[in-house]
């Protein structure tokens, strides 16, 4: 199988002040193309900062960071973003709308930043996004006219658009209550098994690993281990975390 | 391409709509480009129609478009002077045929017009001394034994009517001052001639008499002030027709080859005029021409108290048979039974908005037919007194042929305020040699005996071992010397004789001048023609210095370039506001969007991207607020196009070439407008876009952690 990313020995430390805060030590992390893997654990653990390292919206202290075959501490910032329009696509635990665009207008916007599709293609991805994710009579909408779960269908569909190899999403459901994050999460996984588009999410919410191929827990800025959602499950939570009921 | 636009699409969508999400801040910051970018199009039309209009006046009454100078003078040319009292110091051109040569051999030259500048106190004479110069002559005439004897009783008349005009004059000072303020010698010469017996002893010593009155009464009638002359020394003929503007008033011009003077209507009718008929003037064109009202102009009604205040001038004209014929008249006029003409004069002078036109006409119909209006009139003699340029006084007496003005300026000081002379007197006051002058000095000097000593052999010439022939002491000075007194010694014969004498043509060309205005084919060339001229004159082997009309005009030239520097500081500091608060507009905005921005970098969007997006939304904002005010300017000039701005004073008429301004709209001032509205608000999101171009694509992970 091909690692859609590879991550090996990172550390990432930030500076406060005089204090040097490391938030991530030693973090090695293979992820195959396809794969729906959940990074999990507590609030402080690293999940955010991992994540930002595979979206290269940041670079890591020491250590490798491989996306789609693209070692990206050789690359440039503008190489980069190249890399995250074509390759990345993002969804938010805040959604992350511009307010000012329309539905359609947000969900087009990685496109045009491309310049690579026409009017007409533009249009019908689109517009068949918009059916995938069920808001097709939002589209003339503003996102402040959108419920929670909608904006986050919306964002999804923003995510897919360019059709990314990978798709990074910080804490999905975070802001959705229970009943929208697990349409949400439906969605997601539906997408990634038609689609074939690899997944990666952070959480703390143990309702969202069992739609995970594997689950990495972190702590303290390092790996616990990669398990399987079921086995997960079973150990009862990630460290620091109380156990995970049943859903 | 498609996808360029495409993209520019959604950043303009992302502009507009920012725009609009902020209504109050973008309306304060709208407002301000609309009044700067207004401001910069109704001030350039204003600017531009002002200095359009100003170089014509300029350039069509005196200057032409570029002025030709010694470059050896120590001062720089101001034909309409400065704030200098003394004309210029200008070194002369020796020989104007050689300059002119050079200058026509530049393309772009079409005519050169000799010129010189100066000015001259000219003894006027005052009413009385009129009066007494007819009388002499009566007398003169009934000595040679002339039958006068019909005439004399009369101008006699007016002597003594005159008389009483003083005497009452220095009464009422008396009652108003003091006695005091009489001096003594004065209260005792007209006692003496309001003496019953003066008049006796008139006819047994008419010249005697006389004496007395010219010498002690006619200084006392205070009317007799000196005119000031600003005059250009020019060939007549070529001026006119390099200066089409130039019109003949009255008389006629200058003939070729004659000496002569042509004052400047504005000046004539100013300063010649008897002061209440052209104050009355004044009032009249001020409410007909300039819609101005006495019962709310404060300067009118100085006039109309002026007039009513000071009609002693029309007084010290009248005979007795005049001053009855006047108060019957005015007693008519006005429904009064008042007898002392001169309160009948001041009351018929106390004009206000209904009665002004009337009494005018009435004025000029019923009253002006017996006053001398003009102290000098077309064909009088004028006696020119001028210091030359090394101190001396020289005098000419001349002609005056007539009066100009330059169409369309008629109103005007500025460009009424120099008068015309042949350029051969010209040279004579300001006191350069002419080849007459110098044949003439050449004469006496043979007649006298004289021979030049050269400066080094004086010593041995005068004092040697073997002394010459004794010598006069004009022969001891030195030639120049000698020329200084020869001057003086054959001053008052030459000036009887030089008057209304001809000249040869060829002398205008030949000699000194001054300057030279040259009128060009092509204005838009001026700049290179300067050029050109110099390095025509340094061929030629002359030193000449080319300035354009503008800077030849002097301060009023330069007028135009201060009003411009004064709007261009005004619209620098509206748009420095502009910009600072279009700035600060959107620093605000960026930093409220930090978490969208860092989402667009997320998602990739290129740092070029974001800086695009608040280029257009600055743009947008400039381009928008800037069209209207644009707009708004070109409307506001518009409609003044039509009504016209109203020239409030003579200043304002030369700068408006006429009485009124009808600015034009170019699209250069729209141009300007709108680039520098776009400049400013280009500017304006540069720093904002530095900010949002270091925002990290991580905010937008971080925004609710």
């Amino acid at each position: 199988m091909t690692h859609i990313v590879s991550v090996q020995q990172v550390f990432k430390n930030y500076t406060l002040g005089t204090f040097v805060v490391p938030a991530l030590r030693g973090v090695s992390l293979d992820v195959e193309e396809g794969e729906f893997l959940a990074i999990a654990g507590p609030s402080g653990s690293g999940k955010t900062t991992l994540l930002n390292l595979i979206g290269c919206v940041d670079t890591p202290t020491k250590g490798l960071v491989r996306i789609a075959g693209n070692a990206t501490e050789t690359m440039s910032e503008r190489q980069l973003t190249r890399l995250r329009l074509h390759t990345i696509g993002f969804i938010f635990q805040s959604f992350n709308l511009v307010p000012v665009l329309s539905v359609f207008q947000n969900i087009e916007l990685p496109l045009l930043l491309q310049r690579s599709a026409t009017t007409k293609e533009r249009r019908a991805r689109v517009e068949a996004l918009l059916d995938r994710v069920g808001i097709r009579e939002y589209a003339s909408h503003r996102p402040s006219e959108l419920s929670g779960g909608q904006r986050q269908r919306v964002a999804i569909a923003r995510a897919l658009v360019t059709r990314p190899k990978l798709v990074l999403a910080d804490e999905p459901t975070a802001n959705l209550d229970s009943v929208t994050g697990t349409n949400i999460l439906d969605l997601m996984k539906e997408l990634n098994r038609t689609e074939k588009t690899t997944f990666i999410f952070s959480t703390h919410d143990a309702r969202v690993w069992s739609y995970a191929s594997s689950v990495v827990r972190l702590a303290d800025g390092q790996i616990v281990d990669r398990v399987t959602a079921e086995e997960a499950v079973r150990a009862g939570g990630v460290p620091g975390q109380p156990s995970p009921r049943a859903t | 391409m498609r996808g360029y636009l495409d993209t520019l699409k959604v950043i303009v969508v992302i502009a507009f709509r920012n725009l609009f999400a902020s209504r109050l801040k973008t309306l304060i910051v709208g407002g301000i480009i609309l009044f700067g970018s207004m401001l910069v199009v109704v001030g350039t039309a204003l600017v531009d129609s002002v200095d359009a209009s100003m170089s014509r006046s300029i350039i069509g009454s005196v200057t032409g478009h570029i002025q030709v100078y010694n470059a050896k003078s120590a001062d720089e040319l101001a034909v309409m002077g400065n704030f200098q009292m003394e004309g210029a110091d200008l070194e002369q051109i020796d020989d104007f045929k050689t300059m002119r040569e050079a200058l026509l051999k530049v393309p772009n030259v079409k005519t050169v017009v000799p010129m010189g500048l100066s000015g001259a106190m000219v003894p006027a004479g005052n009413s009385v001394d009129v009066v007494l110069e007819k009388l002499r002559d009566l007398v003169r005439r009934q000595q040679a034994g002339e039958d006068v004897k019909a005439a004399i009783p009369s101008q006699k008349d007016h002597v003594r009517q005159i008389v009483a005009v003083l005497a009452t004059d220095m009464a009422n000072v008396g009652k108003v001052l003091n006695d005091k303020a009489v001096a003594p010698e004065e209260r005792a010469a007209i006692a003496r001639a309001t003496a019953p017996d003066f008049w006796d002893e008139f006819d047994q010593d008419p010249l005697g008499t006389l004496e007395f009155l010219e010498n002690r009464i006619a200084p006392l009638a205070s009317d007799a002030d000196m005119l000031f002359l600003r005059y250009v020394g020019t060939d007549p003929a070529a001026f006119a027709k390099s200066f089409d503007r130039m019109k003949i008033v009255d008389g006629t011009t200058i003939p070729p080859g004659r000496r002569g003077f042509l004052f400047s209507k504005w000046m004539y009718e100013g300063q010649v005029k008897l002061k209440t008929a052209h104050r009355l003037d004044v009032i009249h064109d001020a409410i007909l021409k300039r819609d101005k009202a006495i019962a709310t102009d404060p300067d009118l009604q100085r006039l109309v108290k002026q007039n009513a205040t000071e009609v002693k001038e029309i007084m010290l004209q009248l005979d007795s048979q005049q001053t009855d014929a006047f108060r019957a008249k005015l007693q008519k006029e006005l429904a009064s039974q008042e007898s002392d003409v001169s309160k009948l004069l001041a009351e018929f002078f106390r004009v206000d908005d209904g009665n002004i036109i009337r009494r005018y006409k009435f004025f000029y119909d019923e009253l002006a037919p017996s006053l001398t209006l003009y102290r000098v009139r077309v064909g009088d003699t004028l006696t020119i007194k001028a210091f030359t340029k090394s101190g001396y006084v020289q005098s000419r007496n001349l002609r005056v042929y007539g009066t100009f003005t330059f169409e369309g300026l008629e109103d005007s000081h500025l460009a009424g305020n120099l008068n015309l002379m042949d350029m051969v007197s010209f040279r004579e006051l300001y006191g350069f040699a002419t080849p007459e002058r110098d044949r003439e000095i050449q004469a006496i000097k043979a007649a006298a005996g004289l021979k030049e000593i050269d400066r080094d052999h004086a010593e041995a010439e005068l004092f040697g071992a073997q002394p010459s022939e004794p010598e006069s002491p004009a022969a001891v000075a030195t030639v120049d010397d000698a020329d200084a007194v020869l001057r003086g010694l054959a001053g008052k014969h030459r000036r009887e004789r030089r008057e209304d004498q001809a000249y040869d043509p060829a002398q205008l060309e030949q000699g000194v001048v001054l300057n030279a205005a040259v009128i060009v084919r092509d204005p838009r060339r001026i700049p290179q023609t300067m050029r050109d001229i110099e390095a025509a004159g340094t061929r030629a082997g002359l030193t000449l210095k080319a300035i354009d009309w503008q800077k030849a005009s002097g301060l009023v030239g330069q007028f135009v370039t201060m009003i411009r520097y004064v709007l261009y500081i005004s619209v620098l500091i509206i748009f420095a506001v502009a910009l600072v608060v279009i700035n600060n507009a959107l620093v605000m905005t960026t930093l409220e969007r930090i978490a969208e921005i860092g989402t667009l970098r997320a998602v990739g969007a290129q740092r070029r991207f974001l800086l695009g997006m608040l280029l257009v939304e600055a743009l947008a904002v400039g381009g928008l607020f800037g069209g209207i005010g644009s707009a708004l300017g070109a409307g506001i000039v518009a409609v003044l196009r039509i009504v016209g701005i109203p020239a409030v004073n003579d200043i304002f008429y030369f700068f408006f070439s006429g009485p009124r301004l009808h600015p034009g709209l170019s699209v250069a001032n729209l141009a300007i407008a709108l680039a520098i509205v776009l400049v400013v608000s280009g500017a304006s999101s540069i720093y904002p876009g530095l900010i949002a171009m270091r925002v990290s694509p991580r905010q937008a992970m971080q925004s609710d952690e």
